[in-house]
């Protein structure tokens, strides 16, 4: 029973471990296993976990680089999208009227108050903050998209 | 913002945003959030018609007030914001622009358009910092500046004044 639960550990760890690092994949797997053997009882604790770790199959030798978590990179179109997304589900908003150079008191209707809570969702949405200053100077999505590019180094 | 002072509508926006974000803090399960967020919205749409400055003035001291003592003593700081935890975190990685121009001709070939470019840019630098420090001297008052907030440019075909330093600014994230 221990030896099976060992045995499920140790694949379910070399399976990750080749993602790290394939051009040291002998080294990796064997010393991932040594590892495995001596430490049981740790091991044994997470098999549970690892199990149901979702464990994808990577080309064995093609992508040399390092993997690091991280967000996709931003691009105009895609900063674009997102702002009119979340303007479209305030409702305070017509999305038919909604363009990209619509002015929020203007063309809108909207309220400072409805500006902040606004610039408050963009805040949620990127996971930055726009700081008060600049934030009452953002008057329609186009300029929105800007300061967020900028802010984000996307295409400057 | 042209002077150092805030204006009213200001000063309640600001109010606003923060008891909100508190608000965010304390009620964690959106939907709750959600409600209360209107409620707060309520209040301060009732009163927004005021006329009166000295009874708005009053209202307003009276949201500080209530907003210090039901403030979250832990409230959620976005991770890049002052107080946060990635607040500066790349500071240290983000160099001046003027190391360029001491990198090595041979790390320099390898980006013959960006540093034939340079050159351009820097020729036009030197001829435009004249008039952008005539532009700034003409235009701070003697004590001092006012605000950190850089006038536009204002003759056609000049150059805001310190565009290099916003120009060859570092990064936000260098890698």
């Amino acid at each position: 029973m221990a030896a099976r639960v060992l045995q499920q550990c140790v694949r379910s760890f070399a399976q990750p471990s080749l993602r790290l690092c394939s051009s040291n994949l002998a080294l990796r797997v064997t010393a991932v296993q040594a590892v495995a053997v001596h430490r049981p009882l740790s091991f044994a604790a997470d098999s549970r976990r690892t199990r149901w770790l979702v464990q994808s199959r990577i080309p064995s030798v093609g992508v040399l680089c390092r993997q690091y978590g991280d967000l996709p990179p931003l691009t105009l179109e895609t900063i674009k999208e997102r702002v009119m997304y979340v303007l479209k589900l305030y409702d305070k908003i017509n999305p038919e009227k909604l363009q990209t150079s619509s002015h929020f008191m203007k063309d809108l209707g909207l309220d400072s108050l409805d500006q902040v809570e606004i610039i408050m969702a963009m805040e949620d949405e990127f996971g930055f903050e726009i700081p008060d200053a600049e934030a009452e100077k953002l008057m329609t999505p186009e300029e929105i998209v800007q300061y967020i590019a900028d802010k984000k180094d996307v295409y400057e | 913002m042209a002077s150092a002072y805030l204006t009213h509508q200001q000063k309640v926006l600001r109010l606003y945003k923060k008891s909100l974000r508190h608000l965010e803090s304390w009620c964690i399960f959106r939907d709750k959030y959600r409600f209360y967020a209107c409620l707060l919205r309520a209040r301060f749409d009732e009163n927004k018609t005021e006329k009166d400055m000295v009874k708005a003035t009053m209202m307003l001291k009276a949201g500080e007030e209530e907003f210090w003592t039901n403030q979250h003593p832990q409230p959620y700081i976005f991770p890049d914001s002052p107080g946060g935890t990635s607040y500066e975190r790349y500071e240290c990685y983000k160099v001046p622009e003027w190391v360029l121009d001491h990198w090595h001709p041979s790390e320099k070939a390898m980006y013959p358009d960006y540093f034939s470019k340079r050159e351009q840019w820097k020729k036009l630098r030197n001829q435009s910092w004249e008039k952008e420090v005539a532009q700034l001297e003409a235009e701070t008052p003697a004590v001092g500046p006012k605000s950190e907030a850089l006038p536009p440019a204002r003759k056609e075909g000049d150059l805001p004044p310190l565009w290099w330093q916003f120009v060859t600014r570092p990064r936000e994230r260098p890698t």
